[in-house]
């Protein structure tokens, strides 16, 4: 078993008395255990979203979000561990902030931190919230090229990498995860980072096309998740469609292969209500209605899950709470015109705000 | 709606100071918010051929309405490559950008920024804000940053209360000790004006000032002693009606990040 000799000014900062916490994220040995234990054989993964969810997230697990800010995020799995309500996971948050709210739902204990907000339309209130109520303890700050090196490390198959970001900053002193070091190559002083190698327990992963045996091919940005679904323990697949393994085949694009998958679920609206390129466009009134009032208080937010996450069983229902036909219609030509595929649109459209709301979220 | 054809707004000169900041043929690194403003402006305008790189992997998207996160698909619409993002940042390290556009919560007199929060303690801060994103990795790895955002002397403190990203870190050669990389920050980009760093000491100065803005009217919105520069302080380039008739209905028609904040 291997021991762990962490940062220890960051340890002290963070108050982390018991650092046996931060182990299993750089633990190589039980990672590379767990992957040679996967099936090799071609076998149809498939099942529900609430099986995957029962069987591969477990309490206390380690899990790295996907996708980007609202894209090909898979928000659908993460309202299911809402309302399977798994409780004490890790949660790294890069490059999202999505956790923010399984933090509010007491499914997340600990956050690893490179980013929490939600871009232009402003601060996480209820991450600020959480943290000052002592809901949420942070275990690690990073910058987002940070942990996209710790993730990618462990792709390559390195016990980590040397960094020139994060130098000088007061991160370092909030991860103890990250040392610097000279330059063993150099003569001349040259502080470096080191970087370990990052080991999630489990990450979902939501693409546009899989096969019933685990291949899942990504269109779009990829951001950090060929690296992710290399390096972490469990993987599970949800996906817009499920094709033959030859269209995969055919495609021989950005692919997971099927031998780091454990699950694979058809997901249609997996990231419903975030973009999903080439399917969906995000739905923008609903985001902002969650931003300027359901974060604004612990009431707001509750009473915003209560009717969009418990208040619906699936997917479809969400869709439909969000308009149904017409929404997917007009979601699709938004996303598609963003992208290039359909025709210039006027983007226009009415904002939410606390004083008008349009009552479509789309 | 908008007035077209209103006087510019602090933001629209900002957007309009930063977009000059941009040379044509440049490799271009944006972050949300006014630096994708400025980078499309600088496209439609004076640099067409700029090619413009954002930490989600899209690079060098065909024009398009304006991006609402770095990940949605106006920043990487018909991409001939989207890069992941380690590779992204990658290619700032290994000198392929030329300059980064970041904004700020907090900024001190050496270019060092503070977008993790407010409050010096990061357990139990005043407000938590995002954290560092893209920003460290930008300010440690690029040739040049220019960092933007509006000017009061909480946001212009003598001391930020976390650094996020070095700036000249504590002046001198410090920044180049601490083993980052690049210029640091070159401008400093305010309603205010331009700012600059001294070079040897590091230190903020004032480049050129807004029109009916003085070097001590800056410094009442300043937490720290300003540098002024040798000789008179030259007037920041307004931004010409034409170009402010561009932003208005093609770069930014919504004013997503162009319109003053309102409660």
């Amino acid at each position: 078993m291997a021991t762990y000799q962490y940062n220890q000014e960051a340890l002290a900062n963070l108050k982390i008395e018991d650092p046996s916490i931060l182990d299993r994220l750089i633990d190589f040995e039980s990672a590379r255990l767990v992957h040679l234990k996967k099936e090799r054989a071609k076998v149809d993964k498939r099942m529900s979203l609430k099986e995957a969810i029962a069987t591969y997230v477990e309490d206390g697990d380690v899990m790295t979000d996907a996708g980007f800010a609202y894209v090909r995020t898979p928000h659908q799995a993460y309202w299911e561990i809402m309302r399977q309500d798994k409780k004490r996971l890790q949660c790294i948050g890069a490059p999202n902030t999505n956790h923010s709210f399984l933090i509010f739902n007491n499914n997340v204990d600990y956050s690893h931190n490179s980013y929490v907000g939600v871009e232009m339309r402003g601060i996480d209130r209820n991450y600020d919230r959480m943290l000052r109520a002592g809901r949420v303890k942070i275990l690690s700050e990073w910058s987002h090229g940070g942990v996209a090196l710790g993730l990618k490390a462990a792709q390559l198959g390195t016990p980590g990498v040397f960094s020139k970001q994060m130098l000088g900053s007061d991160i370092l002193k909030y991860n103890p995860y990250l040392k610097v070091m000279q330059n063993p190559m150099r003569d001349d002083p040259d502080p470096v980072v080191f970087i370990p190698a990052l080991y999630p327990d489990v990450t979902i992963i939501h693409c546009q096309l899989a096969d019933k045996y685990g291949n899942a091919y990504i269109y779009g940005p990829t951001v950090n998740d060929l690296a992710t679904a290399a390096a972490a323990r469990k993987v599970i697949i949800t996906a817009e469609e499920i094709v033959p393994e030859s269209d995969i085949r055919n495609r021989q694009g950005t692919v997971i292969p099927f031998f780091y998958v454990d699950a694979v679920v058809e997901l249609p609206f997996g990231a419903v209500p975030g973009n999903m390129p080439g399917y969906y466009y995000w739905s923008r009134q609903w985001w902002e209605k969650l931003i300027r009032l359901g974060c604004t208080s612990d009431e707001n937010l509750k009473k915003f899950f209560d009717e969009w996450v418990f208040g619906v069983k699936d997917q479809f229902e969400f869709v439909d709470k969000l308009g149904g036909a017409k929404w997917i219609a007009e979601a699709r030509i938004q996303t598609k015109a963003a992208e290039g595929d359909h025709e210039d649109i006027d983007f226009t459209y009415e904002e939410y705000t606390r004083t008008h709301d349009s009552g479509l979220y789309y | 709606m908008r007035d077209i054809n209103a006087p510019a707004n602090p933001l629209e000169m900002l957007a309009y100071i930063l977009a000059s900041q941009i040379h044509d043929h440049k490799v271009v690194y944006v972050g949300t918010g006014l630096p994708m403003i400025a980078g499309i402006l600088a496209k439609k305008t004076h640099a067409p051929n700029i090619t413009m790189v954002y930490e989600s992997g899209g690079q060098d998207p065909l024009p398009g309405d304006m991006p609402w996160s770095v990940g949605c698909p106006f920043t990487w619409r018909k991409s001939p490559v989207v890069m992941e993002m380690a590779y992204s940042f990658a290619q700032c390290y290994n000198g392929y950008v030329d300059i980064a556009f970041l904004g700020f919560a907090q900024v001190d007199m050496y270019g060092n920024v503070n977008t993790h929060q407010i409050g010096k303690d990061l357990l139990n801060p005043t407000v938590r804000m995002t954290g560092s994103g893209g920003n460290n990795d930008l300010s440690s790895l690029a040739e040049e940053v220019v960092l933007v955002g509006l000017q009061t002397p909480e946001k212009f403190v003598k001391e930020v209360d976390f650094i996020t990203s070095v700036g000249h870190l504590r002046g001198g050669e410090t920044r180049k000790e601490a083993g980052l990389l690049g210029k640091g920050p070159v401008a400093v980009v305010s309603q205010c004006g331009v700012f600059d760093f001294e070079p040897v000491s590091k230190r903020m100065r004032v480049k050129s000032l807004m029109p009916g803005w003085t070097f001590d009217f800056a410094q009442l919105f300043t937490g720290f002693e300003l540098m002024r520069p040798e000789g008179d302080i030259p007037q920041t380039e307004v931004i010409p009606e034409d170009i402010l008739k561009l932003l208005r209905t093609e770069v930014d028609p919504r004013g997503v990040f162009t319109t003053m904040p309102t409660s």
